[in-house]
């Protein structure tokens, strides 16, 4: 079996997220109306950038299973698709702990946070349906399916608060924001570093996979020899 | 100031515990697969 993650790209992703830390707590500059605790903004953001990108990633990778029946493209879209909701929860939770000190409350039912809740929904339905498809050319076809179908939600949310009126703030990038240059530049470091970080799970994840794959072939010959 | 500070921690922090609870999963489901992995070789060895 491969190595799952290699050992230059552990260390450089490490040294990416270490150094974001740093940014984020002692270099960027504290934002004027909010105060310290704008710096979740930097995770916060970056994990929905990275889950989408993933989000989107799971779905090429399903679109291509679909059309070759290569276990391994599932194998892809499955990693894909379960490290993408881990960063979608960290979204989720950062963003409700954010909003408590400067809305007031955890949660607002407005069209951004509820279809970003409704797309983690369906990657954690799709990981339950995973589990509960026996066959699987079965189950990689289903799942495929429903990754296609998820992808598709995902312009959705990113577009929520450009085409309804939402509590949450309009985009600071490409939406007419303005963002100090320093905070541009975390932004941009912290969402290469959680890519890194994205990448080295999905390696190690697909490797698992494989391996369940692998597991599952030599039970067949113990049972067809017995 | 010191209010919003449990608030960053707090964020960070969740964010942190997420991904190293799920590297921890990982590496333990890595390890149940090996070990039914050494398993199975034995007992196909055994039979031949």
């Amino acid at each position: 079996m491969r190595e799952a993650i290699p050992k230059p790209l552990g260390a450089v992703t490490l040294l990416c997220l270490l150094t974001s830390m740093y940014l984020i707590f002692s270099w960027v500059p504290t934002e004027a109306s909010m105060g310290i605790v704008q710096r979740i903004f930097y995770i916060h953001v970056s994990s929905a950038a990275v889950a989408f990108g993933g989000f989107f990633l799971g779905g090429f990778a399903a679109i291509a299973y679909l059309a070759s029946r290569n276990a391994t493209r599932d194998d892809l879209s499955v990693a894909c698709n379960e490290v993408g909701l881990l960063f979608a929860c960290v979204n989720l939770i950062t963003g409700c702990l954010w909003a408590k000190p400067v809305w007031g409350v955890y949660w607002a039912w407005d069209a951004r946070l509820t279809s970003m809740l409704l797309l983690a929904l369906i990657y954690a339905a799709y990981l339950i349906l995973r589990q509960s498809i026996e066959e699987p050319g079965q189950r990689a076809v289903v799942c495929a399916v429903v990754s296609v179908f998820g992808m598709v939600d995902v312009p959705i949310v990113y577009m929520a608060n450009r085409w309804w009126r939402t509590q949450h703030p309009a985009p600071v990038l490409g939406g007419g924001g303005s963002l100090d240059p320093r905070m541009t530049f975390v932004l941009f470091f912290t969402m290469f570093s959680l890519a890194l970080l994205y990448w080295c799970l999905v390696r190690q994840r697909r490797n698992l996979e494989a391996l369940g794959r692998t597991t599952d072939a030599l039970r067949r010959q113990v049972q067809a020899a017995s | 100031m010191e209010e919003n500070l449990k608030w960053l921690w707090a964020a960070f922090s969740v964010a942190w515990a997420l991904h190293i609870g799920y590297v921890s999963l990982l590496s333990g489901r890595a390890r149940k697969l090996e070990g039914q992995l050494k398993n199975l070789r034995a007992q196909l060895k055994e039979r031949d």
